[in-house]
């Protein structure tokens, strides 16, 4: 019987062998455990460096945010035909609907950046780590959480104001607040930015394009602009003015990525090539501007998948003379593309963007163009101080900093004893031809003038189905459907 | 697992605490066998004393039907352990009680018993087992006879499967059972995908499959064909729940051979075949695409392509298709040894498997490697071990059917000068289609796959009744996938950078099973089979890449050699299930059954409150054929069953549970950092899918054996579906990877017929047919949300199909079309698509009509209704065996009915909105009032979206095939002559042969969503095979 017990004995340890608790532990081996998450600086700064990252995304930077200049009227969509970017054609057509595709990635991109500074401003003042590294941290936490906001709120109008990140025990289906509490948290936020952070010339070079006083001024001078807040524009503006800046001596160095971050440079959007992941994902690091820009079928740039293709009366808006059109456009008549000539048939409207491409030796495959996107350079800061000036009525004072563009685009002085209205009609073309294609143009319509501005000029250049609604863009319907508490906007 | 292993031998501390911890479950074991060894002690003692004073010897011969000895058989002495075995000549000697009855019996023939009545010489002769009803089916964790089954269980003998040319047994038993959906990837090296009864779930729905008792962590072509003995689909809860949390998707048990005891024979099982598309596609000839072009472009308000001034000069031009399809062929060959005697076994083979596929540079290569063992050690002791090896290298081109399509017939190959043509001058004119040859030609992607699976068991019989079996098994998977592209320059196409990508995939599985099983026939008709047991399986996986480009020399393709653009990536996962179950079998005279069964799974994949599932089920058994009062005469055998149970999917993510964040990259200056940042919204209470399923079944068999039919009738409701939870992007997590939630519910009722009948058994001609039929019904009840799940998404605008609550399971959605518009009146009355006064930007006549379904004048997307359904309303089977003397000829017919297809090749191919080729089928477009009210006019852009998914795409995908006719001639022994010589056979057969269908595709087998997007065909395969045995 001995053996017998020795039998069951060791079947009840067969049996149970693998029964201990550790055995059904698995924890996650290739991502980080958010409980003991950060602890020290440089956790800290991986969590801010993420609430960089959706400025990258295509829902953003990458493809969103310049085709609004298709929406503007400076071009059209190109591309493949079919439905090859349809989405954008819609939007440029003033024919959106609640479904459109690339409102929802404009609905969808800065939401996250929310959640990473979010997260960041909660844990950063729990951490006992350097007092300089913890301050700039949250300083860009609220820079960018100022900025994602500000995408939105002058995208969609009313939209939910998070500012605790969320988890799943919270109300996670918000509805809209005020527009009005929105600009508040965002000034807010970008004074508490211009408080905490560094200015840019003391950043190391690995350190370099992180945002910086500078930055957050001049995304706090763009916020009065766009509310008219004009003496705060011109207090604003001229504190940047004593903190270094100065415009490129050639324009098209703002766009060259051997000179990004440059004196001129006050944010952009970080590319860089060899970055790995997936080119159409949102983690890539490389630009999609070169890739999608480049005139389709020409070998000019790797990809050359011909979006934005500048329209003739965006070309023809040009002065005589202005320096921006060889650096900014590609026509036939003009100089060379990385040694090749371009040819009309390329594009549909005859001309393509020529400031974003880069050529084959930098970036040999479509997936890999360093190429930074300006997101705030001097030359906007200047323009802006002068379209302050001369609505506090100081048009002659806002004659320097407009020449002082014009200047670099080797053009003449503005003719002086403009009318205020002139003067503004005046700087608002400078944007548009000194900003074009970087995303700016759509903004510069809808804040002039209550939207009126924009309404002409839309019909002006024949989009004729553009109404008041159209100036704000659908909330995605996917969106209210996830969660109806969201309203929707006027005419979608 | 190796360290608990380890820990639990050589660890006191541990074995106090296990014991501890199971004193329950030791003190049961104790209670239990204590009680039985009672019982049985006092039944063996009388039993024995008989034995030892009459015994005699008793000699003879079994034979089968043809008077052919048969070796091997089993002779028992009916009621006790006493037996012995034929030897090759099948004869046989064994010491008996006087007055025993002996039992003879031999798989796959009806046993015998006869009465001793003190004759020492007794020759058997079997008879074919034609029910089946005798033969031994592997049920999870243990063996029962067909005859005692209480679940639905299926059961393929791959004897009975014809000779198929197909690399795995899921392509060869499509059709064959019921409730077995099982459809099939042209492409070679390519898995089927299973469906039992119907689609269960959203997610994961494959079954769980286990081959000789290994839960298969890889794909069935893992598998050499000619090595599987028996396959057994378990399909209700009742079969499945022993499986608990991995049951729910049903269960394909697979068996491989095992040495037989007898003479040792050598078999050489050799075939090659040719393969080809079973249906070719027809597409513009030069001229037609020409005039198409110019057509288009005028209507778009362009230029038309000055080249194609005079289509007529064009000729056919380029046949892409053509070159791109083209015969492939198959070759197989098994070398296998067998050989056994009373104390040990073994069987063992070696496999090459090669098939090149129908499009250009698509193949595959295996190598199988099987060892099987059995040893006794003494009368109860017995160990054993399967092992497979494989290898196993898919290769293929960068292939696009659709390309091949919609290439310039006007466009050549090459160009003068060898080179592969790229598209010339405008993309307005030139398509801008990658040149699908040369795609196909020098790209290089192929998957290597090293697997191996092998286990070990032992076996103590104890106390008569008790058998402790263990066994321990691990499986390696490792598998990489290789992509390289050479650079290239094809006129405007070019590829500066010749580019490699490596990837090496690791999953590693360990498996510790042990079970108790009790057995006992008592006196009184009373049967039992008890069985306890606990399992333990782990797994870890790991994954590697590397990619990178420009390459000095493009002879050196490994990673060393590039220098731009280094890309690396990594991850890692594991899991851990750990199971406890309960069987037990009642049966009482054959006539009445009862079995129940329970499983508790641990899992790693649930959150921490969820860890441990409970899977209960039972069922009941109802022999009405043995009754007294049943007196139909020529039903010989008739069964009623029903069985209820729950089961479990845990296949939901490994970490569904954890909350995490990722790291990826940022950059400042140029300057790569890393960037931390959450993703999904964890649900910290994740856990199994729950099913519940019950099923009434009825076994018949009348006509002395010449008819046989199972029926079974079923209802599965999916519980606790995972369904993705609709977090709002406002909380910042991801849009992409959202959490999902235990909060759907499906349900899949259906009924399944099997009928097998002997038309006519003559002395020479033997006709049998098997009959299957399956209906399924799918509806999802509930996703949790208001919002339907789209899926199918095949582009940008592009869903088209829904999981919407009341209806199928990814039905196809979209507009409904209501003809062309014959005139710009017609468009002026009907609701408004695209307005605009001019025909190339704006909806106009020669567009599609679409029905202005909520009337409210204008077409947009909530005109969109429900289309089609592309699960099938039922499907079928007709297998035919004729036996004329050593000639046999064996037709199945397979086929499905009541499915739609969603063709979306035809978006692209008879789209007419951009200039490349397309079907042929355009030719019959719009080209003024009246010409056509089904094709639209060709117009570059498509304005008025005529492409849009609408029912223009939806056709029947319905399918009659011949799915294979082998004729064999089997050569006996004796025709040869003595020697060695051991028989052959030698056939020819069909794969795929005829398909009788609607559909205008390729072919109508599309897979389970019934979306046919550039997929990769089911072939036609014509083979000669032999077979010989020494």
């Amino acid at each position: 019987m001995k053996l017998l017990r020795n039998i069951y004995l060791s079947m009840a340890v067969l049996f149970c062998a693998a029964c201990s608790e550790d055995y059904l532990e698995k924890a996650p081996l290739d991502t980080i455990n958010t409980g003991n998450y950060p602890t020290n600086e440089s956790e800290l700064v991986s969590l801010v460096n993420g609430a960089y990252q959706p400025l990258q995304w295509p829902k953003l930077y990458n493809l969103r945010m310049w085709t609004t200049d298709i929406m503007a009227g400076n071009s059209i969509v190109g591309a493949g035909g079919g439905t090859d970017g349809i989405e954008t054609q819609d939007l440029s057509n003033f024919v959106t609907t609640s479904d459109n595709a690339g409102v929802l990635d404009l609905w969808r991109g800065p939401w996250p950046g929310i959640l990473r500074a979010n997260i960041a401003l909660e844990v950063a003042p729990e951490l006992s780590i350097d007092q300089e590294i913890k301050d700039r941290s949250m300083g860009e936490a609220y820079f960018l959480r100022a900025h994602y906001y500000f995408i939105l709120v002058r995208f969609f109008g009313d939209v939910p104001l998070i500012v605790e990140p969320q988890s799943a025990d919270d109300d996670l289906y918000p509805a809209r607040d005020s527009e009005e509490l929105v600009w508040a948290q965002i000034i807010s936020d970008l004074e508490l930015a211009v408080d905490l952070l560094p200015e840019k010339n003391t950043y190391s070079a690995g350190d370099l394009g992180r945002a910086s006083k500078g930055s957050a001024l001049g995304m706090l001078a763009k916020v009065h602009l766009t509310l008219g807040n004009w003496q705060q524009v011109v207090d604003l503006t001229s504190e940047i003015e004593g903190l270094g800046y100065d415009l490129n001596e050639n324009y098209a160095d703002n766009f060259n990525p051997a000179a990004e971050n440059s004196v001129e440079s006050l944010f952009e959007v970080q590319y860089a090539s060899n970055g790995g992941y997936g080119f159409w994902g949102n983690e890539n690091q490389a630009a999609w501007t070169s890739a999608f820009m480049g005139p389709r079928g020409s070998n000019f740039v790797a990809g050359a998948y011909g979006w934005n293709q500048p329209t003739e009366e965006f070309v023809n808006s040009y002065e005589e003379d202005d320096l921006r059109k060889d650096a900014t456009i590609l026509y036939e008549q003009g100089p060379q593309f990385d040694g090749k000539s371009y040819d009309a048939a390329y594009s549909l409207t005859g001309y393509n963007v020529r400031k974003f491409l880069v050529p084959l030796a930098v970036s040999a495959s479509y997936d890999n163009s360093p190429l930074n996107f300006p997101i705030l350079r001097f030359s906007d800061i200047l323009l802006m101080k002068a379209e302050a000036l001369n609505e506090l009525g100081q048009t002659s004072e806002a004659e320097t900093p407009l020449n002082r563009v014009r200047d670099r685009a080797g053009l003449e002085d503005i003719a002086t004893g403009l009318s205020k209205e002139g003067f503004r009609e005046a700087v608002l073309h400078e944007r548009r031809m000194e900003l074009a294609f970087e995303g700016q143009r759509w903004f510069d319509l809808i804040r002039v003038g209550d939207g009126a501005y924009a309404l002409a000029f839309l019909h002006s250049i024949g989009k004729t189905n553009a109404t008041t609604n159209h100036l704000l863009l659908p909330i995605p319907q996917k969106e209210i459907d996830t969660n109806p508490k969201l309203s929707q906007n006027t005419g979608y | 697992m190796s360290s608990i292993l380890h820990m639990s031998f050589l660890d006191p501390m541990l074995i106090e605490k296990v014991g501890r911890k199971t004193a329950k479950l030791a003190l049961f074991i104790w209670a239990v066998c204590g009680m039985l060894t009672v019982q049985a002690n006092s039944h063996e003692l009388s039993l024995s004393d008989e034995q030892q004073i009459d015994d005699i010897v008793v000699t003879g011969k079994v034979t089968d039907e043809n008077g052919e000895g048969l070796p091997g058989a089993t002779v028992k002495v009916k009621n006790t352990s006493l037996g012995t075995i034929t030897d090759i000549e099948g004869n046989f000697s064994l010491e008996v009680p006087k007055d025993a009855v002996l039992v003879f019996s031999f798989v796959g023939y009806m046993s015998q018993e006869v009465v001793l009545n003190g004759q020492s010489v007794i020759n058997a002769s079997l008879s074919t087992d034609l029910t089946s009803l005798e033969e031994v089916v592997v049920i999870g964790y243990g063996k029962t006879k067909t005859k005692d089954l209480t679940g639905a269980v299926s059961i393929v003998d791959p004897d009975d499967l014809g000779q198929q040319p197909v690399s795995n047994i899921g392509d060869a038993i499509q059709g064959r059972a019921a409730g077995v959906s099982v459809t099939t990837s042209g492409q070679p090296g390519n898995n089927p995908t299973f469906r039992i009864r119907g689609t269960g779930t959203i997610n994961n729905n494959d079954p769980f499959i286990v081959v000789d008792g290994m839960p298969l962590n890889g794909g069935l072509n893992q598998i050499n064909m000619s090595d599987i003995e028996s396959v057994q689909v378990l399909k209700d809860a009742s079969a499945t729940a022993i499986y608990g949390a991995r049951g729910a998707n049903g269960v394909v048990l697979i068996t491989t051979k095992r040495g037989m005891r007898g003479e040792a024979s050598v078999t050489f099982d050799a075939y090659t075949g040719i393969t080809e598309a079973t249906n070719t596609l027809d597409v513009l000839n030069a001229k037609e695409f020409a005039q198409l072009s110019n057509e288009m472009l005028t209507n778009g308000g362009l230029d038309p392509n000055p080249d194609f001034a005079d289509p007529e000069s064009l000729g056919n031009g380029t046949d892409w298709l053509g070159a791109f399809f083209d015969r492939g062929k198959v070759n197989s060959y098994t070398l296998s040894y067998s050989n056994g005697n009373d104390k040990s076994n073994v069987y063992t083979s070696l496999n090459y498997f090669d098939q090149e596929g129908i499009i250009l540079n698509t193949g595959y290569k295996r190598y199988n490697l099987q060892f099987n063992t059995d040893t006794e050690i003494t009368r109860n002791v017995k160990f054993g071990n399967s092992l497979k090896l494989n290898h196993d290298i898919k290769e293929q081109g960068e292939f696009n059917i659709q390309n091949a399509i919609l290439s310039l017939p006007t466009q050549p190959i090459r160009r003068e000068d060898g080179g592969f043509s790229g598209a010339i001058g405008q993309p307005l004119y030139s398509g801008d289609v990658d040149n699908p040859i040369g795609k196909a030609t020098i790209v290089d992607m192929s998957t290597r796959g090293y697997n191996a699976q092998g286990s070990l068991f032992g076996e103590i019989t104890f106390l008569k009744y008790l058998t402790f079996k263990s066994i321990g098994g691990v499986e390696a998977n490792i598998w990489k996938n290789r992509t390289w592209t050479p650079s290239y320059e094809w006129d405007s196409d070019i590829s500066q950078n010749a580019y490699l990508y490596e990837a090496a995939n690791q999953s590693i599985t360990l498996l510790w099973d042990n079970t108790l099983t009790y057995q006992q026939s008592l006196d009184n008709g009373l049967n039992l089979t008890a069985l306890i047991g606990s399992s333990a399986q782990q797994n870890d996986f790991e994954f590697i890449s590397g990619s990178i480009q420009d390459f000095q020399s493009e002879e050196t393709q490994t990673l060393n050699n590039g220098i731009a653009q280094m890309n690396l990536d990594g991850s890692g996962s594991e899991w851990a299930l750990f199971s406890y179950f309960v069987r037990f079998n009642l049966d009482f005279e054959s006539k009445y059954y009862l079995t129940g069964t329970v499983r508790r799974d641990g899992s790693s994949r649930f959150g921490e409150g969820n860890r441990y599932g409970t899977f209960p089920s039972g069922s009941v058994a109802w022999r009405v054929s043995q009754e007294d009062f049943f007196d139909v005469g020529f039903i010989e055998d008739l069964k009623i069953r029903g069985g209820y149970g729950i089961t479990g999917n845990q296949e939901i993510g490994n970490y569904s549970f954890a909350s995490s964040y990722n790291t990826y990259l940022y950059n400042f200056n140029n300057t790569f950092v890393s960037a931390v940042v959450p993703t999904v919204l964890p649900n910290t209470n994740v856990r199994w899918e729950s099913q519940e399923q019950i099923n009434v079944g009825l076994d018949l068999t009348m006509f002395k054996g010449r008819v046989s039919a199972t029926i079974d009738g079923y209802v599965k409701n999916t519980k606790d579906m995972l369904v993705p939870q609709s977090v709002p992007v406002t909380s910042g997590y991801s849009d992409i990877y959202v959490p999902s939630i235990n909060a759907g519910q499906m349900r899949n009722k259906g009924i399944e017929t099997v009928i097998n009948t002997v038309n006519i058994e003559h002395e020479k001609l033997i006709w049998t047919s098997d009959i299957v039929f399956s209906f399924n019904h799918n509806e999802v009840i509930d996703i949790n949300s208001e919002t339907p799940l789209t899926r199918g998404g095949i582009g940008l605008n592009y869903n088209l199909a829904r999981i919407q609550p009341g209806y199928p399971v990814n039905v196809f959605y979209g507009f409904v079309t209501d003809g062309i518009f014959q005139t710009d009146e017609g468009v002026q009355q009907s609701a408004v698509q695209i307005p605009g006064s001019s025909s190339a930007t704006s909806t106009s006549a020669g567009d599609i009509r679409f029905q202005d379904l909520n009337n409210d004048g204008i077409i947009n997307d909530n005109d969109r209704t429900f289309l089609g359904n592309p699960n099938p309303d039922f499907i079928y089977s007709l297998n035919n065996t004729l036996t004329y003397g050593n000639f046999s000829l064996n037709i199945f017919l397979q086929g499905v009915q009541g499915r739609d297809i969603f063709n979306a090749n035809r978006i692209y191919t008879e789209g007419m909105a951009i200039t490349t080729n397309q079907n042929a089928s355009v030719l019959d477009r719009w080209m003024g009032p009246g010409t056509s009210n089904t094709m639209p006019r060709a117009i570059y852009g498509d304005p008025n979206n005529n492409a849009r998914p609408s029912n223009r795409y939806i056709e029947d995908g319905s399918y009659l095939r011949v799915k294979n006719i082998t004729l064999a001639y089997n050569i006996p022994a004796k025709l040869i002559g003595r020697g060695s010589f051991g028989g052959a056979k030698v056939y020819l057969s069909g794969q795929n042969l005829f398909t009788f269908t609607n559909y205008s595709g390729l072919d109508p087998e599309v897979g389970v969503d019934g979306i046919d997007n550039n997929l990769y065909p089911v072939t036609r395969t014509v083979s000669i095979g032999l077979n010989v045995k020494f």
